[in-house]
């Protein structure tokens, strides 16, 4: 009788270790899906978004690793907010940061003014900024209406920040030639000769970009 | 009696045991689908059951990748794009309105004199729909743009698939 009733108590004792176990395990697995889809996620985005950054050999701040670096900066001829086109070969012979930003980009106004002192600083050396607007793919090719509105909000914006370098319209047909741009602000330093010599992506500090600026005129 | 009790005990178990690697393969192949480079996720609900022909208000999830802000439905700039949510027409599904939620007030570590209105995490937002009788699979649409700290991605808009049966 005693080894009868030994029986049953076994094997519930068994089957309750079974079902903790099984428990245990999907939990484990759970919380171990959950982890790997958000470091997933944090990845794909941070490449998405912020490019790819390393660091800079003498030990300054991280850089922006463009693949454009050392090649020469893609040709391009936009028009600017008069209407004139401007090329980017027609400033061979200068240093020029071409900086693409957009009027809903926040980071990008932040560094206007930086850009707006540092140009005024050293346009005597040879040296020009061209801003470049860039709206994304809201703005159709075929949209008048919302060109024009962009248009007079980047006439607004250049007027109040008093920018006295040649601002550009339509970067987005540009930006496939210059890595893709996924976030703004996003400049380039082409020194004297148009090649690329630096690249910076998202709001740094105004020494940063004026160290930049330096290595474009060979200083 | 006993051993017949510990069977249905086992098989229970293992019933679900395999219920349970079912629901778990099917929530990674899920989360497979969405996982994309966008900001913004929707999460739920994929279906909803409303009544024919009456307003019905449908609560929208939505989830902000993490160290991500998106604008709310009110900036505070002109030049900043707002979060919009709309429904195409001829969906078979029509909205009356949207409410959206207060946005939070950030303040960049650049620019610490200005706040901004954003959303981050996770924000809800209530859209006050009417649906045609059967079953409507409607791609709506959530426009958004995105920044961290230090730079902002261009304006998106991502679907937002739901099923909305009208009974």
């Amino acid at each position: 009788m005693k080894w009868q009733r030994s029986i049953p108590l076994k094997r519930n004792t068994l089957v309750l270790t079974a079902v903790l176990f099984i428990l245990a395990v999907f939990a484990w697995a759970g919380w171990a899906n959950w982890e790997y889809r958000q470091q997933a996620a944090e990845r794909l985005l941070a490449s998405a978004a912020k490019g790819e950054l390393v660091a800079d050999p003498a030990g300054g701040m991280a850089q922006y690793a463009s693949p454009l670096k050392g090649k020469p900066a893609p040709a391009f001829a936009l028009e600017d907010l008069s209407g004139k086109k401007v090329t980017l070969a027609s400033y061979k012979g200068k240093a020029v940061l071409i900086n693409f930003w957009a009027t809903w980009c926040g980071p990008c106004k932040l560094e206007t003014p930086w850009l707006v002192e540092l140009r005024n600083k050293y346009a005597g050396q040879g040296f020009e900024i061209l801003g470049v607007s860039t709206e994304g793919e809201d703005l159709k090719k075929d949209d008048k209406a919302g060109r024009d509105k962009d248009r007079a909000a980047i006439g607004k914006f250049v007027e109040q920040m008093k920018v006295p370098y040649p601002m550009l319209l339509d970067g987005d047909s540009i930006s496939q030639a210059y890595g893709g741009l996924d976030a703004m602000p996003t400049s380039f330093f082409v020194d004297r000769k148009g090649t690329v010599v630096a690249a910076q992506m998202g709001l740094t500090s105004e020494s940063d970009i004026e160290s930049n600026i330096k290595k474009a005129l060979g200083e | 009696m006993t051993i017949a009790r510990s069977k249905i005990g086992l098989m229970a178990t293992l019933a679900f045991g395999l219920a349970c690697l079912l629901a778990h393969g099917q929530n990674y192949g899920g989360e497979r689908r969405v996982l994309k480079s966008d900001a913004v996720q929707f999460m739920f609900p994929e279906q909803v059951t409303v009544v024919a022909g009456k307003a019905s208000v449908v609560a929208l999830h939505f989830r902000i990748a993490q160290g991500l802000h998106i604008n709310s439905h009110t900036p505070k700039d002109e030049f900043l794009i707002p979060t919009t949510f709309s429904i195409p027409e001829g969906a078979g599904v029509r909205i009356e309105s949207a409410t959206y939620p207060a946005g939070t007030e950030l303040v960049l570590p650049m620019d610490p004199k200005n706040k901004i209105s954003v959303y981050t995490g996770e924000f809800t937002i209530l859209a006050r729909i009417v649906a045609s009788k059967g079953n409507n699979l409607v791609e709506a649409k959530l426009r958004y743009q995105a920044c961290d700290n230090s730079a902002c991605m261009p304006p998106k808009t991502i679907a937002v698939a739901i099923d909305v049966i009208g009974q």
